[in-house]
């Protein structure tokens, strides 16, 4: 369960990470094109003034821009006239396309995937063009008729698609694998650009299970965002309880080979090695780091002792949920270095509390949970249980703020509520979110086995 | 003098008409933004014509302030309201999160509706929501009404929501079967006729009252008083049938009143 828990965490940590890595990849490619928009807007200001026979002015101003590595996508800046009886580039129906689609709109268009007019190589880089159509000075251009009747001419601004893709602004988060392809269809013929393999060398390695496509529109035209997961982004961004079990994994492993050891070797030489164990290396993988209590795995792990002991000697023992009361409220109006004080507290307020056999842990968040061992009769959980509520009820100092929170408690006592680790958890989890939905402040007991109703202490 | 009695009574008596009128226009104290999203019939960047641009221009003229519009994503929009570098957008619908950082003047009100493939079996909301097969398209950063914003959400979290930056790659997509939903409202409906995505899908509705939809004003550009004249201006254009002339120019009479009247 607690595997699971830290599993489904992790996964939910990785996919914000990458949906917050695609809305920034794609913010950075629609503000790229606008940037680059913006220079043709430039150039087509002055031919709107001067002409588009005006080729010596163009060319000054384009010098002026100063053109350096920002701008390394441009490989070309010019002007084509419009000529009702053709011209080159209007024989070509994918620069067509968007030349009709800037004339009409009035707007930046942008074409399909082209081979530049500039690349005499064999495989060149895939290209594509930005159009602004330029109107003649002074003519009205309201309607799509009157933009047509009056268009003299486009400004362009040709791209080579990797050399556009490397001078975009911000980084890419490592281990994503991207790919940019023309309109919607992922097809070879389509790709546009494809991101560098990594550093693992070759091929890009297995990937994990998160993908996704974006469909962006740029420039009036669209573009598919394919960005993929690999094996780098997990191990960078997803909350790692592999660490945990592999720390925990390594402490068995050496505790049964010095086991073994003093099989061999002698009682007092193996415990003193054991007693040389890195103490701080176990501690915090079984610890929480805010409070100092057991954390899930160490829970878990008594949890498990206790059953095995109670059914070895028919025994009896209880667990018991607890979930803080209003401690969202403090945390959002106090902030979280309050709200992890207040936290802290509440762990010592519950050690304080429980008996000297007993263990309080921390589930994470504001929820604690608390193993009754050696259960003679329920009324020494009741009597806990309500000793605990009473304990938070009382307020806190902290930081000069008096806190008053409280706290909703679920009960379940083993064999009745439950047998397994599964069981009994989920039955004192229930227990606590009936006590939490009654409106806190609460103890709520898990229905058990026998079919006795709930009770809920008011 | 009873001559001037009479002026003075006069001005008297229109004087806070006047003054009051004065107040109620914009300061125009500077020029101000105000950006476009294509969408249907709100705005089309291909003929720069639009309900949106229409009402925009009205406002504009009746404010007799300096505005520059331009076209940007949606997802570009909400954020440059939310940091105050653009003043104004159009079609805006509220919710907690853009409460805290946008104004709202509303003129007109729509439902949202799940448009799907037949071929999908999806005959209703729970159909789409438990089939894993399924994806559906939205366009980055629209949000819609409540239903629509849960289903949307859940397929969020697993993994079966394609976003878009507008509605023609999500047509484009749902012709070919890469998704096989998307939401729409009334002013996308002409778009489904034209491009024979009528004819392969089915409307299902979202049980959701109608979502006011508005001009959306900076909070952090524009001053609440300032707002409130902008505000003010938009419900002139309500009262004195303005905008209902604008809609009718798109839609027929009787779904034009539906949307402004509300």
């Amino acid at each position: 369960m607690v595997w699971d828990h830290e599993c489904k965490s992790t996964q939910k940590a990785l996919h914000s990470q990458f949906d917050f890595a695609l809305r920034e990849t794609v913010s950075r490619i629609e503000q790229r094109v606008v940037a680059y928009e913006q220079l043709l807007r430039g150039v087509q200001g002055l031919l709107a003034v001067n002409g588009l026979n005006h080729r010596a002015g163009i060319h000054k101003y384009v010098e002026t821009l100063q053109l350096d590595a920002n701008f390394s996508g441009v490989k070309e800046i010019g002007v084509e006239m419009w000529v009702p009886l053709g011209f080159s580039s209007w024989s070509d129906p994918v620069r067509r396309l968007a030349m009709e689609k800037a004339r009409d709109s009035g707007m930046a268009a942008i074409s399909g995937k082209v081979r530049l007019l500039v690349d005499t190589q064999k495989n060149p880089q895939p290209g594509f063009i930005m159009y602004l159509p330029v109107f003649a000075q002074g003519t009205p251009r309201e309607t799509i008729s009157q933009r047509r009747e009056h268009l003299i001419g486009w400004v362009f601004a040709s791209f080579h698609m990797n050399d556009f893709m490397a001078s975009l602004y911000g980084k890419q988060s490592p281990g994503l694998t991207l790919s940019v392809y023309d309109n919607i269809e992922l097809t070879e013929d389509a790709l546009l650009y494809q991101s560098a393999p990594d550093h693992n060398g070759g091929d890009r390695g297995p990937r994990t299970d998160i993908t996704a496509r974006e469909y962006m529109v740029v420039a009036g035209h669209t573009w598919t965002l394919a960005m993929g997961t690999q094996p780098e982004f997990e191990t960078r961004y997803g909350r790692d309880a592999s660490d945990v079990v592999a720390v925990i994994g390594l402490i068995l492993s050496v505790s049964l080979a010095l086991l073994a050891w003093l099989m061999i070797n002698g009682r007092t030489r193996a415990l003193r090695l054991a007693a040389n164990m890195t103490e701080e290396l176990r501690h915090m993988a079984q610890h929480d780091t805010l409070t100092n209590l057991p954390n899930r795995a160490l829970f878990s792990d008594r949890l498990n002792h206790e059953l095995a002991r109670a059914k070895r000697d028919n025994g009896r023992f209880a667990l018991i949920f607890l979930d803080l009361d209003k401690f969202k409220h403090v945390n959002d109006n106090l902030g979280h270095a309050i709200g992890d004080q207040l936290l802290q507290q509440v762990a010592q307020r519950l050690l304080t509390t429980i008996r000297a056999v007993d263990t309080a842990g921390r589930l994470g968040g504001d929820e604690f949970v608390v193993l009754m061992t050696g259960l003679g009769d329920t009324d020494a959980v009741i009597g806990m249980a309500e000793k605990i509520r009473q304990t938070l009820g009382q307020p806190f100092m902290v930081d000069g703020h008096q806190l008053a929170i409280s706290g909703s408690l679920g009960v379940a006592v083993y064999p009745e509520d439950g047998i397994t680790e599964i069981d009994i958890t989920k039955s004192a989890d229930d227990a606590m979110y009936r006590a939490k939905e009654s409106g806190g402040d609460k103890i709520a007991f898990a229905v058990s086995h026998n079919s006795k109703a709930s009770r809920i202490s008011i | 003098m009873t001559k001037l009695r009479h002026i003075i009574t006069l001005w008297v008596a229109i004087a806070p008409f006047c003054l009051a009128n004065a107040a109620a226009t914009p300061a125009c104290s500077r020029g101000y933004t105000l950006a476009l999203h294509d969408h249907g019939l709100l705005y089309s960047a291909d003929t720069d014509t639009g309900i949106d641009k229409d009402v925009a221009e009205e406002l504009v003229r009746r404010s007799g302030c300096k505005v520059t519009v331009s076209v940007m994503p949606r997802a570009r929009i909400w954020q440059l309201i939310e940091s105050g570098a653009l003043d104004f957008s159009m079609s805006g619908i509220t919710n907690p999160e853009r409460d805290k950082f946008a104004g709202f003047a509303w003129y007109f009100s729509n439902k949202y509706h799940l448009l799907v493939r037949k071929d999908s079996g999806v005959r209703n909301l729970t159909d789409f929501e438990q089939n894993d097969k399924l994806q559906l398209g939205v366009i980055r950063s629209f949000r819609y009404s409540e239903s629509a914003n849960r289903l949307v959400d859940k397929l969020h979290a697993s993994n079966r929501v394609s976003q878009a930056g507008g509605l023609a790659p999500l047509y484009q997509t749902l012709m070919l079967n890469h998704i096989q939903g998307m939401i729409i409202e009334p002013f996308d409906f002409p778009a489904l006729e034209e491009k024979k995505i009528r004819d392969i899908t089915s409307i299902i509705e979202f049980n959701d009252r109608s979502v006011p939809h508005g001009l959306i004003m900076s909070k952090k550009a524009l001053p609440a008083e300032e707002q409130e004249r902008w505000r003010l201006l938009i419900n002139q254009m309500r009262t004195d049938g303005s905008l209902r002339r604008i809609f009718e120019t798109y839609f027929k009479p009787d779904q034009a009143a539906a949307m402004v009247n509300f």
